[in-house]
């Protein structure tokens, strides 16, 4: 505890002093425990490993560093645990020939040690002797391949360290190690397995599962002890690796503990312009909200501040004069506060690297000790990555002990948006805006007063409660424990690895219980193709009659238990059948020609695993059912999402061609057997219901994808179809192989089918009431798209599908076609949003080179690197391509630069449209919704900027008619022949007047309300916020409004309009 | 009520072929003065200023003041049913939302006629001060598109210099540069092949080759094109229709930062 004179401040703000008078943030008090009578029982967060000393008395070498085991947790009282976990080794295996005995082990494990000590770069500094701990043979088989029932020898290869694995493996693969081997084709088994993989499936640990440490076999570090602690935990233990109990989670074992979630933001003063260095620009606040998993309530909120601040109602506020001293004060908070879980808002690739570079730069000792152990620092690394989301560079920093969950991270993982600022994704998620402050004026703000740094605070609070409030929405966290529980991989492995690891734990798992050796694959992708899916072509049309909807659940997964597609079962040639003695009806021949053992020859692994899986899942939705508790609900159902994702993992893993076990006899026949089942289906359908066969009418399978077949009994009623439907359902069940089933699951009541993977339909399960509306590959969340389109096609659906209105709907879309030739629709429904990435600069792009040229007019405000670039496309010359056409929005809207409705017309909603009203209008559609009445009336806007701009002059027109007024009458408001309506053109002008500034008003309260005061500037700037576009346009018109009325002359009016606008600009 | 008769349908057809390169649409405003159209093109750096006065015409009556909005491109359809010889009556009630396009052929007894939508385009009526020039340069209307085609091969610019001596057009651009020098001509007695410059004091000024190809598309217009230049200040294109009127086209020229 170092103690700091409070020198230079002496305001009457707050600061913050750690281990003080405050308890508000530590950690409950441990209770004393016994490790001689007392069972010791936490739950396992995080996982790693590192090299240490032997600790006496435990089990593995007695010398020699010492790969050791250390699990982080909290108990069920919440103090927060370090567990070492010691004595357990790598291993892997070999395959052996049949010549190789008992007597081969001692001298082929001695000379593989001494390889392996000589092959230690820079010398045997360490004095170890012994590398390679034990050789054994171990009876087993190869996970790949069936050849025949007989176990054969392996050898297991126990080494100290696991550095030595690939060590050993590259040594064995290279040299003659053992002259009797020397001509031994090696094969490796899991070798490419990781320590804590390796760990977790050999003691049946799964991902945030209870620890149990019976009495006596486990020690505790107290100051006292032999052994001091490393950690800032507050209980640090020590255990043998085969002395503990892990449970599954299940039953008691099932819930998760109150883990503490630090979400937190920072803001930095920049300099005009400039994105923040840490170098250069300070970090002025930092704001925290702290929850404990599964508690509704904020456990806390605080703010630390740089310079005074105003006393914020919701939170605690920290103010400090000296950004050092502040920096100090946060990292021993963190220290305190000792959280598991660190979340935000892109916190891995902006928070953290700034705080841990900007302290670094003022040299603030001791920062840098986030983590959870005493003398590890956390630093920056960059690594790249392999994930669903693509390839990426992360920076990844060490907390030891701590779970950084980066909410971006999870938002990209886990939903498709067209945007991913935290604003775009909190309107998605949550429904709501939040004010966006441009980083530019945040010094502004922090060089003002308390007030305005007040102000600065309440935005920097609400960046950092956010994350917390997408976490409990989307329940992202209770998902992922579930997710790490049913696949067994250590939860921060779910957002920094890829889906291969998942289904490797579970593979492991279950080969090691029966007796599998899993070969570490290696090789180039194979360049052949497989068949995907089948799609029935589909009969195209607007069906007002119900589409029942049969499916088979499960597909994939029920068709690998069905055929018994495995690794395990796999015959590669007819020769290795015919040498096995296999007859026909032993082995499966699948439509792509591939050859499988049947069940009754052996069971395969994965339809074990996959029956485990859906069994589990089926237990689970059980349980679903009679759950009450919300929190329980939510758990439960992460769960059965989480064997179902696993379950169809299994066939993409297989079919993987750069993964770990790729097996594309597997893959191949799994979707060569769903086509031909769909196919098989429609027949079966259309044979059974028919007149003649006594039913009302003649079915017609009108479309098929994948696993789903959509039916047209020709019935009027849902009740109809749906009995229908559930008779075919069960029918045809019978026709397959068991697990396979075939489901009624809905009925699409009216149903619009586009195309192949295009569709809409309104969704029924009941007959009473529809669930929702289905769209399937309908432009609604494509990214290159403006949202004009998105809001026009989803009420265009509407209409047609909930209103069954086909009319209205058409009639809604030449409105909007009209409205967009007037200029009449709202700018940021026409804005196309695109990241501006570092490889773009090959072909020219729309927002590159509006990039360019924002940068030319602004070097300070350019978009940078990784920026998403807003943009529209203006009119321009007839040849111009469209990147040339790209314009800024702000500077659109500011120039008033004419848009280029053509090309919204165009290339953004002529096909989409044409495309969902071709089944209705049929050919037609494009001359009724792109050419009628409704475009022959057009507004052409002229620009301020151009060429041109600064040599014209505006004549002025009359307002009635638009004719150009005669010379002498350009300040009258009407020409003569309108004279005599003037009073009532007057009357619309003024009348329009008072709509605009009504609007501009109620616009103007929305931010306000946003922005949470009604007395305080608005100073957002969101470039996703649809409010913000509109609140300029409206400005402007209303500018033009005032003038225009102005015309008329009329004293009394003017004035009485000009006061009542200025208070407003 | 208004109508209009045009003897020769043709000229009216290629002062249409002159304008719908640069123009969608476009309002004409009728008035006792005649027919004006006066539009910026779609990137606002070129404006077009039609004036067709109502003496030049057989018949013309406007009652009132009067904008048309027309589609050009569906206006060039009408057109293309006239014979080349044939006269055209213009006509359109005082608030119709369509406008009747007649023809007559001269000779034969055939009258054909076709009424087309008006678009509403709600637009500001931009005009162009006079301003004095320094250079006015008249030369053959064909010449002129020869060298705007020839030497919009090689660049995308064309410089216009202008000294006593003569007028300078040059480009350049990867492959080369070009250059045509066109020296005033004494001969007066063929006016429309003579080269006549008219200079207060020399200009050089650069200019965008597309929109001058675009403009020369109205060369069937007239045998005379007369340019205006003057720094800082757009290039005027003008067509004298004979009889009828005038065709401009303003351009402004390129600042040296446009080209990169």
């Amino acid at each position: 505890m170092n103690k700091r004179k409070s020198d230079e401040y002496t305001g009457h703000f707050k600061k913050y002093k750690p281990n003080g008078t405050t308890v508000l943030y530590q950690r409950p008090p441990i209770l004393h425990i016994d490790p001689a009578k007392d069972t010791f029982i936490f739950q396992e967060l995080e996982l790693d490993n590192y090299v240490g000393n032997v600790y006496p008395g435990m089990p593995g070498p007695q010398s020699g560093p010492v790969p050791i085991i250390r699990m982080f947790g909290i108990t069920k009282e919440g103090n927060s645990v370090c567990c070492h976990v010691h004595g357990f080794s790598p291993y892997f295996y070999i395959n052996l020939p049949t010549t190789f005995s008992n007597g081969d082990l001692g001298p082929f494990k001695d000379k593989l040690n001494e390889a392996l000590i000589n092959d230690i770069r820079g010398g045997n500094r360490d004095g170890i002797t012994d590398a390679v701990l034990i050789v054994e043979i171990i009876k087993g088989k190869n996970l790949v391949e069936y050849h025949g029932d007989d176990d054969e020898p392996f050898a297991k290869i126990t080494l100290s360290q696991h550095k030595f694995v690939p060590a050993a493996k590259r040594l064995l693969s290279t040299q003659i190690i053992y002259q009797s081997l020397s001509n031994h084709n090696f094969q490796f088994f899991e070798s490419n397995v990781d320590i804590e993989t390796r760990f977790m499936v050999d003691t049946n640990i799964l991902g945030c599962c209870w620890i149990e440490l019976p009495p006596k076999t486990w020690y505790e570090r107290t100051d006292f002890s032999a052994h001091s602690k490393t950690s800032r935990c507050q209980i640090e233990v020590d255990v043998a690796w085969d002395n503990f109990i892990s449970h599954a989670p299940e039953g008691e074992w099932g819930d998760v503990a109150q883990f503490r979630i630090h979400s937190f933001d920072i803001e930095c003063a920049g300099r005009k312009g400039i994105f923040p260095e840490p170098k250069i620009d300070p970090i002025i606040q930092i704001a925290n909200v702290i929850q404990l998993h599964g508690v509704k309530e904020v456990m806390a909120r605080n703010i630390f501040c740089l310079k005074s601040c105003a006393p914020i109602g919701h939170a605690e506020v920290y103010c400090y004069e000296d950004e050092s001293k502040m920096l100090e004060a946060w990292a021993q908070f963190v220290r305190e506060l000792d959280p598991d879980i660190f979340t935000g808002y892109n916190i891995n690739n902006f928070d953290f690297p700034y705080l841990l570079e900007r302290a670094k730069h003022l040299k603030v000792q001791n920062f840098d000790f986030l983590g959870r152990l005493l003398n590890v620092r956390s630093q920056i690394k960059e690594t790249t990555t392999q994930t669903k989301i693509g390839k990426r560079m992360y920076k990844t920093i060490n907390f030891e002990g701590r779970v950084p969950y980066d909410m971006l991270l999870v938002i990209k993982r886990d939903f498709k948006l067209r945007s991913y600022t935290l604003n775009s994704v909190c309107q998605e998620i949550l429904g709501e805006q939040k004010e966006d402050v441009h980083y530019s004026i945040i010094t502004d703000l922090q060089n003002g007063d308390e007030q305005t740094r007040r102000r600065l605070a309440v935005y920097c609070l609400k960046d950092a409660d956010l994350p917390l409030r997408l976490i409990n929405t989307v329940l992202s966290f209770t998902n992922d424990v579930e997710m790490a529980r049913v696949t067994g991989v250590p939860i921060t492995s779910l957002l920094t690895k890829g889906e291969q690891v998942k289904v490797v734990a579970q593979l492991l798992r279950h080969a090691r219980e029966a007796g599998y050796f899993m070969p570490a694959h290696q090789g180039t992708p194979a360049q052949e193709q497989y068949e995907g899916a089948t799609v029935i072509e589909p009969a195209r049309g607007y069906y007002t009659d119900p589409i029942a909807t049969l499916d088979f659940s499960s597909l994939y997964p029920s068709i690998m238990i069905a055929h018994n597609l495995c690794y395990t079962t796999l015959i590669k040639s007819t020769i290795m059948k015919d040498k096995l003695g296999l007859t026909n009806d032993q082995v499966t021949s699948t439509p792509v020609n591939s050859l499988f053992v049947k069940s009754s020859v052996r069971p395969g692994l994965l339809p074990h695993i996959l029956q485990h899986l859906l069994a589990a899942r089926k237990k689970t939705k059980a349980l679903l059912k009679d759950a009450k508790d919300p929190v329980l609900k939510a758990v439960l159902n992460g769960r059965q999402l989480a064997y179902k994702i696993s379950a169809n993992s299994v066939y993409g893993f297989t079919g993987a061609q750069v993964g770990k076990l790729p097996c594309l006899e597997i893959s191949g026949s799994v979707t060569a057997y769903g086509r031909a089942m769909i196919e098989q289906t429609k027949q079966e359908v259309e044979q059974h219901y028919t007149i003649q066969n006594g039913y009302e009418t003649d079915a017609k399978v009108i479309y098929g994808d994948t696993d789903s077949v959509m039916v047209n009994f020709k019935v009027k009623t849902l009740e109809r179809s749906m009995e229908l439907g559930k008779e075919a359902a069960e029918l045809i069940s019978t026709k397959f192989i068991s697990p396979i089933k075939l489901e009624f699951e809905k009925v699409y009541y009216p149903y619009l089918l586009i195309n192949k993977k295009r569709y809409a339909g309104l969704y029924f399960t009941k007959p009473d009431k529809y669930d929702k509306m289905d769209c399937k590959g309908i432009e609604t969340v494509r990214r290159d798209n403006c949202t004009l389109v998105v809001d026009v096609i989803g009420t265009c659906l509407q209409k047609l599908l909930i209103d069954r209105d086909p009319d209205g709907a058409v009639n809604y879309a030449k409105l909007v076609i009209s409205d967009l030739l007037q200029n009449n629709i709202d700018i940021s429904q026409l804005v196309i949003t695109k990241e501006l990435s570092k490889e773009d600069y090959a072909a020219k792009q729309a927002h590159v080179e509006l990039a360019k040229k924002m940068k030319k007019r602004d070097p300070g405000n350019a978009p940078k690197i990784g920026d998403r670039i807003p943009y529209v496309i203006t009119a321009g010359n007839r040849n111009a391509k469209a990147f040339e056409k790209a314009e800024d929005p702000i500077y659109v809207l500011e120039n008033n630069i004419p848009i280029d409705a053509r090309y919204y017309l165009e290339n953004q909603l002529s096909k989409p449209l044409v495309r969902i009203f071709q089944p209705i209008l049929g050919d037609n559609a494009e001359s009724i919704l792109l050419r009628g009445e409704h475009t022959r009336t057009r507004t052409v806007v002229t620009s301020k900027v151009g060429a041109l701009s600064a040599f014209t002059q505006k004549k002025e027109t009359c307002l009635g008619c638009k004719s150009v007024l005669p010379k002498g009458y350009e300040n009258e408001a009407v020409c003569a022949h309108c004279k005599p309506k003037e009073a009532s053109i007057f009357q619309q002008e003024l009348c329009h007047h008072r709509m605009l500034e009504d609007r501009f008003s109620e616009l103007f309260t929305e931010c306000q309300r946003c922005q949470g005061s009604l007395h305080e500037e608005i100073l957002c700037t969101s470039r996703d916020c649809p409010i913000f576009y509109i609140r300029k346009k409206v400005q402007m018109e209303l500018d033009n409004s005032k003038k225009k009325v102005a015309r008329f002359g009329d004293p009394l009016a003017v004035e009485e309009d000009e006061s009542s606008n200025q208070d407003i600009f | 009520m208004f109508e209009a008769r045009l003897a020769s349908s043709a000229t009216f057809k290629k002062v249409l072929d002159a304008i719908k390169d640069l123009l969608n649409e476009a309002s004409f405003d009728c008035s006792d003065a005649g027919i004006q159209l006066q539009a910026m093109d779609n990137s606002h750096v070129s404006l077009v200023s039609l004036n067709l006065k109502s003496d030049g015409f057989e018949k013309y009556r406007c009652d009132r003041n009067l904008t048309m909005g027309m589609n050009l491109a569906s206006l060039s359809k009408v057109f293309r049913c006239s014979g080349s010889d044939d006269t055209v009556t213009i006509k359109a009630q005082d608030d119709a939302d369509t406008v009747t396009f007649m023809f007559e052929a001269k000779k034969q007894e055939k009258i054909s006629d076709y009424e087309m939508k008006l678009m509403n385009l709600d637009q500001e009526h931009l005009g162009i001060p006079e301003t004095e020039f320094s250079c006015i340069i008249k030369l053959p209307s064909g010449e002129f598109a020869r060298i705007v085609r020839d030497l919009s091969q090689f660049g995308e610019s064309i410089v216009i210099s202008c000294t006593k001596e003569g007028v300078k057009f040059s480009t350049q651009g990867d492959i080369g540069t070009g250059n045509v020098k066109l020296a005033q001509t004494n001969n007066f007695d063929k006016e429309d092949q003579s080269v006549i410059i008219d200079m207060q004091e020399p200009v050089s000024l650069t200019f965008s080759c597309e929109y001058l190809n675009s403009f020369t598309k109205a060369t069937p217009l007239s045998n005379q094109v007369t340019l205006s230049l003057c720094d800082n200040v757009p290039l005027v294109v003008e067509y004298q229709i004979p009889d009828l009127g005038h065709l401009k086209y303003y351009l402004a020229p390129k600042i040296e930062e446009d080209e990169n």
